[in-house]
């Protein structure tokens, strides 16, 4: 079946309206497509009530639960596109998105962990609103075309996170690749792992609500709980798997994660970072029916932009796997330093997938956005080989971004952190990579202006105050002073040397 | 190369801190030094250089929260 989807909310409704099939499954249990199309429609009446200014972001705070997808669509029926907070960031982040984004209001699915000027709409007034009546909802107001329809922050070199925002079209682009070049079937059973602040759970979210299927969500307590982990997973009869290749890495140290307890598991779609030969190999051999994919895309090209089926013979033919061909509506090229064509170079992806740019930012958008051909087009700073038959590898970064468990930082972010510190003097951080060109610790070198008595447990405590959890480095070494380049600055490569070298 | 020793240098090396050789009875979790993820590289290491294979599905945070713990896990499980 050939998919050709033209606005995502009317697919959605369509798929959804008077359909008493489960859509989602949560701690709280099933959930129908019924409540869905009811809750989304009544809700987002109730938020067109409140008379927010037009077009203005809202962010909806919460976790891997129903009510966070009812909350997320509700915005975006009303008119507003949606910047997803998860509940297990530090409260200073939600206050820093807070502030550069100026939203309209914030939804809290769950109580905030702070009070903000912003208005506010509290989880019992969510719950209040799922069977709102008083007035229609007005269609009309939706979002719609080159409309933001969500924000996803992600880590900025300055500190600050920057919003990457993610249109109706960008959307589109990508849902409509997805279900139709993946071989995925209507009513599919998905894992839907990833946080909703990040942008790979838009793979399993939307592609599987258009399908009609079931989005089967896993906490965060239960992806820490490894126990708890392995006896959930195998009950939730999954089809399709969604999730970084590091969660897959995890879940293949469980002996028993293999076809036969997974019958119907046929589909594994992996992005967020590299997935390696050997952790391919493995799955292939526990699922021998299934389809891995491999993808790769930046959040600025709406979630994944490339992809490849990764079979047996891919593996053998590969001693680093490919990422993949563009999509079809997308063009990828690759510039050298001069700024040149050429087959290996800086990723630059252009096409209808792409971002308008950061909010509110206008001089890192310009630094990253251009128009190519008529087309939007970002400059990816991913380092990668184009074959003459289109394929892609990815070589590396142009700068300081890593990818750590799939998770997008960069180190400066975390170094400018470190150093706001009072205790800090300076602070810089460097990747330890482990087999397979991947990252596996961050390590922080500072140096002190006084004496501690634990460094490493009072720094972390104190960095968890103000970054995502996993941007904490595992390992924190105090120095008496860092290596400086000619110029002054501190030596990261003599650093990232010195700790790379044990192999 | 023995247990004890591999372990050590497992976790002084997944921690940054020489710490976990010296109090070998100090929780891991309840200081920071070790989080979910450096746990998962940490039963990786396991399974790569001492060809241990953790029963994840059982895993247990209590059982696993000390160096001392830790080795004597890895002990039993290598002696089965």
């Amino acid at each position: 079946m050939s998919y050709q989807i033209t606005n995502i909310l009317t697919a959605i409704d369509q798929v959804a309206q008077d359909n008493l099939d489960d859509c989602y499954q949560d701690e709280q249990g099933s959930h129908t497509y019924q409540d869905l199309y009811q809750q989304t429609n009544c809700l987002a009446a109730y938020l067109q009530s409140l008379a927010l200014p037009q077009e203005a972001p809202v962010i909806v705070y919460g976790d891997q639960s129903f009510l966070m997808v009812v909350t997320m669509l509700a915005a975006v029926k009303a008119g507003h596109a949606y910047i997803p907070v998860d509940a297990h960031s530090p409260k200073e982040r939600l206050i820093q998105i807070n502030e550069i984004a100026h939203p309209a209001a914030i939804l809290g699915t769950l109580e905030l962990p702070v009070q903000l000027d912003t208005l506010t709409v509290t989880p019992d007034q969510i719950q209040a609103h799922l069977n709102y009546q008083a007035t229609p909802l007005d269609r009309t107001q939706s979002v719609a075309g080159d409309q933001n329809f969500y924000i996803i922050f992600t880590s900025g070199t300055t500190g600050v996170p920057k919003g990457v925002q993610i249109s109706h079209n960008n959307l589109l682009s990508y849902v409509n690749w997805t279900v139709n070049d993946f071989n995925l079937h209507a009513k599919i059973r998905c894992l839907s792992q990833p946080p909703y602040s990040f942008d790979l759970s838009v793979m399993d979210l939307y592609p599987t609500l258009v399908l009609g299927g079931k989005l089967l969500a896993i906490s965060h307590a239960t992806t820490e709980n490894f126990g708890q982990l392995f006896k959930v997973l195998p009950t939730l009869d999954l089809e399709e798997w969604v999730s970084t290749p590091s969660f897959a890495e995890l879940c293949l140290l469980d002996k028993n994660f293999k076809q036969e307890n997974y019958p119907h598991l046929h589909h594994f779609l992996f992005c967020g970072e590299e997935l390696t030969r050997s952790t391919a190999k493995a799955l292939l051999q526990r699922f021998p029916q299934a389809q891995v994919f491999n993808t790769y895309g930046p959040t600025e090209a709406c979630v994944a932009v490339t992809a490849i089926e990764i079979t047996p013979q891919v593996i053998e033919q590969n001693q680093r796997l490919p990422i993949g061909f563009a999509k079809p509506d997308t063009t990828i090229t690759a510039v050298d330093d001069a700024g040149n064509d050429s087959f290996e170079g800086e990723l630059i992806i252009s096409g209808p997938s792409v971002s308008k740019g950061y909010l509110n930012n206008p001089e890192k958008t310009a630094a990253a956005f251009f128009t190519k051909e008529g087309q939007r087009a970002y400059r990816s700073g991913d380092l990668g080989a184009i074959k003459a038959d289109g394929s892609i590898y990815y070589r590396g970064r142009t700068d300081f971004q890593i990818k750590l468990h799939g998770y997008r930082i960069e180190l400066e972010d975390i170094d400018q952190n470190l150093s706001a510190l009072p205790m800090i003097d300076q602070a810089i951080t460097v990747p330890r990579y482990g087999a397979n060109h991947k990252v596996n610790q961050i390590i922080a070198f500072v140096v002190l202006n006084q004496e501690l008595e634990n460094p490493s447990t009072t720094i972390k405590e104190q960095l968890a105050q103000n970054v995502m959890e996993y941007m904490i480095p595992q390992r924190i070494e105090v120095r008496q002073q860092l290596p400086k380049t000619a110029n002054g600055k501190i030596d990261r490569k003599t650093l990232m040397a010195e700790v790379n070298n044990h192999d | 190369m023995d247990v004890k020793a591999t372990v050590l240098d497992i976790l002084a090396d997944l921690t940054g801190s020489d710490e976990v050789k010296e109090n070998l009875d100090e929780s891991l979790f309840d200081s920071g030094l070790l989080d979910s993820m450096a746990t998962v590289q940490l039963l990786l290491e396991l399974q790569q250089q001492l060809g241990i294979d953790v029963p994840v599905s059982e895993f247990d945070r209590q059982e696993w929260e000390t160096p001392n713990k830790i080795i004597a896990k890895v002990e039993s499980l290598e002696n089965e």
